[in-house]
């Protein structure tokens, strides 16, 4: 397998398996809930590797997992004391856990092969050097793992459509038709969380970041129902994983950064040209019908 | 500078670092309040990862690694990021979270764009330049004491003498609008105060740490105080005191300046949270077994007057029995009047002591009024709409108004007359 299509493939499985979840995270106002759970995430990864000695991507997924539900529980702890507002609990919660995970990498761990670099600013161009053999095929290992995330967010989907939507759009109907909007919230958060850790490793943590905000952000933009802004936001994150890369290559520039300035310049287009909410399109409408309804 | 560096008895570096946390708690604490009471905090958060860009920019541009150059192109930076996020917010649609997120993934993108740029066609020189990132207490130097001294008190001073406009526009930008201050520039004053902030801030702890910077001193000193000009006190000397407690701890355990700053900060932050008097979730969790204790009290010693007045005065379990209450609650409740000198005993049974019997007397007729309240309370036509408080009804109302509703209450009209203590309660009811 060639490198240029091991690096293009997973940035294409990474922005499947972020725009499943992205468009989810813009409609119930909770982006920046994933940029935080993105970092709390850290000190599993480090405790993991202090217990077991191993990087192996299973474990540090759970012991991940663990630290993203503690962080939102002691974000909801914390705003449920009435005296924090949300934006300060996430600001209070997520730092601490990151600073403990800095801590417990430069005290227990340094000299180890665990530098932040690597855990946190993962180079994708690095993806077709760890390989896995799988059927006797050797794959980057990024492959099979991202693939595997995807799946899962696809099936998350699948099965509990309907009661996403519900709880997303109207939490209290959602209740009273016996559905729990607090577990499914918090079965949503550890879909980021898990995506987020699974795609570290192979892509570094702003990439993840990125392609789980900017690409639902873009398709919220464009589309007004549910359906398609999941697709168009697969679709934004495909665009910025191919264009990205071309780019970067071309450029010779850092490819997850490549990648982060075209969506980020889809965003921008999406903004001023959505044909319903661009800045430029509605400045037209209004000039149009202004000249519409002037005396002649 | 120099002089301030001789007088602590610690070694040049690590006087350096703490003066620096120091400087950086103070203007953290007192500029971020202007975001975090905005519900902005977040807003830090992006602005620090969007000086990355700004840094090497500047580099580029210049070529000079020295503090006044990068700090200058992280704040024009942070201040485009700034500005974009209120661009994106204006245009309706998207919504301040994803503006914010948005915001801090492009930029933070382009600045990893530019420093592998940076590493492509420069040399040695650009090394350290992402340290930027995570922080480098120990790389600060008496120079960039100096910038960030100067920053902090400038801007310091700016707050000093815009307080009032400040305030109007923190509280209520619509009032502030009104009183013909400039809305625009208020709101661009307070990010770029965060802006300052981050900019003294983020080569001390780090842009992902800096939040916590901006976000414990406010947290701690709201719980404290309602008052902004004592908020922004509290604030700053938290901020200087988590600063220079952090930059201690780090120097005599080893640990890097950032992250235990931010520890330090996040328990400040949590303890007073917890026990800050009047409002700490300690202090409410007591206030409410207090009450509920008292309410439990009250509800027996009811029962029992209930029961003497019945017949024989009870054993203990014959009072659990006919109040229906839980034997560990009525004994708890007994215990309690028992040390108060409401009880007397005989024997086995209970017995009121004159005491308690005042005692029962006074809030059967609190009781009592409070249901004459209920009853009669509109026909007393208060001008306000004042909350009643069932303990102490009386102290709500004022003595004269009190006093009118007992005459409504005895006067009648369609209500039964208000009774001696029991007989309202008894069996007046016909």
């Amino acid at each position: 397998m060639s490198d240029d299509l091991a690096i293009i493939l997973t940035a294409g499985l990474l922005a499947t398996a972020c725009g499943l979840l992205g468009p989810f995270l813009v409609l119930r106002r909770q982006v920046l809930l994933s940029d935080a759970v993105s970092h709390a995430v850290l000190p599993g990864i480090v405790l993991v590797f202090l217990l077991f000695g191993s990087r192996a991507p299973l474990a540090v997924i759970v012991g991940a997992a663990v630290f993203a539900v503690i962080c939102v529980l002691g974000i909801e702890a914390l705003r449920g004391t009435g005296l924090v507002h949300s934006d300060a609990a996430i600001g209070l919660v997520f730092p601490l856990l990151f600073a403990l995970g800095v801590l417990g990498v430069t005290h227990f761990a340094s000299g180890v092969h665990l530098d932040l670099d690597s855990t946190i600013y993962g180079e994708i161009a690095f993806t077709p050097f760890r390989t896995w053999e799988v059927f006797g095929i050797e794959v980057a290992r990024s492959l099979p793992l991202l693939g595997a995330v995807t799946a899962a967010n696809l099936i998350l989907l699948a099965l509990f459509w309907k009661e996403l939507k519900a709880i997303t759009f109207d939490p209290g109907f959602a209740r009273v038709n016996g559905l729990r909007p607090v577990l499914v919230s918090r079965f949503l958060l550890i879909a980021v969380a898990v995506t987020a850790v699974t795609a570290f490793e192979s892509v570094g943590a702003i990439l993840v970041v990125t392609m789980l905000i900017v690409p639902a952000a873009t398709s919220y933009l464009v589309t007004v129902r549910l359906l398609p802004m999941v697709v168009v936001s697969v679709a934004v994150g495909w665009v910025a994983a191919l264009g990205g890369y071309g780019s970067a290559v071309a450029l010779d520039a850092s490819i997850g950064g490549a990648m982060g300035l075209v969506a980020a310049c889809c965003f921008g287009v999406a903004l001023l040209f959505a044909p319903r909410y661009g800045f430029v399109t509605r400045s037209i409408r209004r000039a149009r019908r202004a000249e519409a309804t002037e005396p002649a | 500078m120099d002089r301030l560096i001789d007088l602590i008895p610690l070694d040049y570096t690590e006087s350096v670092v703490l003066i620096g946390a120091v400087i950086l708690g103070v203007a953290a604490g007192v500029l971020g309040a202007f975001a975090v009471l905005r519900q902005r905090s977040l807003v830090g958060d992006a602005l620090s990862h969007a000086t990355l860009p700004g840094v090497c920019v500047a580099f580029i541009a210049t070529g000079a690694k020295d503090a006044p150059t990068l700090a200058l192109g992280a704040a024009a930076a942070g201040l485009i990021g700034a500005g974009l996020i209120l661009a994106i917010e204006r245009t309706g649609r998207i919504r301040p979270d994803a503006a914010i997120g948005v915001v801090l993934a492009s930029f933070f993108s382009l600045g990893i764009v530019l420093l592998t740029f940076l590493a492509n066609y420069n040399n040695a020189n650009q090394a350290g330049l992402d340290t930027y990132l995570f922080g480098q207490a120990a790389g600060l130097l008496e120079g960039d004491l100096e910038i960030m001294g100067a920053l902090c008190l400038a801007s310091l001073a700016l707050v000093a003498i815009f307080f009032r406009p400040l305030k109007a526009g923190l509280f209520d930008m619509s009032f502030a609008g009104s009183m013909g201050l400039p809305v625009r520039l208020l709101e661009l004053a307070m990010t770029a105060m965060l802006v300052i902030a981050i900019v003294i801030g983020v080569r001390t702890v780090g842009a992902i740490l800096m939040v916590a910077m901006l976000v414990v001193p406010t947290v701690t000193a709201r719980q404290l105080t309602s008052r902004l000009s004592t908020l922004l006190v509290i604030a700053g000397a938290t901020g200087a005191a988590v600063g220079s407690v952090g930059a201690l701890i780090s120097n005599s355990s080893n640990l890097p300046t950032g992250p235990v700053i931010v520890v330090v900060g996040f328990l400040v932050a949590l303890t007073a949270i917890a026990f800050a008097p009047g409002r700490g979730v300690a202090w409410r969790a007591r206030k409410i077994l207090r009450e509920r204790r008292r309410a439990a009290n009250e509800g027996v010693l009811i029962d029992l007057e209930t029961a003497l007045h019945a017949g024989a005065p009870p054993t203990v379990d014959e009072l659990v029995l006919t109040s229906g209450r839980s034997a560990s609650g009525v004994n708890r409740a007994l215990r309690d009047l028992d040390r108060a000198g409401a009880l007397e005993r005989d024997g086995d049974r209970i017995h009121l002591s004159e005491q308690g019997a005042a005692a029962v007397h006074a809030l059967l007729r609190k009781r009592d009024l409070w249901s004459v309240w209920l009853e009669h309370g509109w026909r007393l036509e208060l001008p306000d709409a004042r909350e009643p408080d069932p303990r102490n009804l009386r102290h709500t109302l004022g003595d004269e108004n009190t006093e009118r509703l007992l005459a409504f209450a005895a006067a009648g009209g369609d209500a039964r007359p208000e009774g001696e203590g029991r007989a309202g309660e008894g069996g007046d009811d016909e």
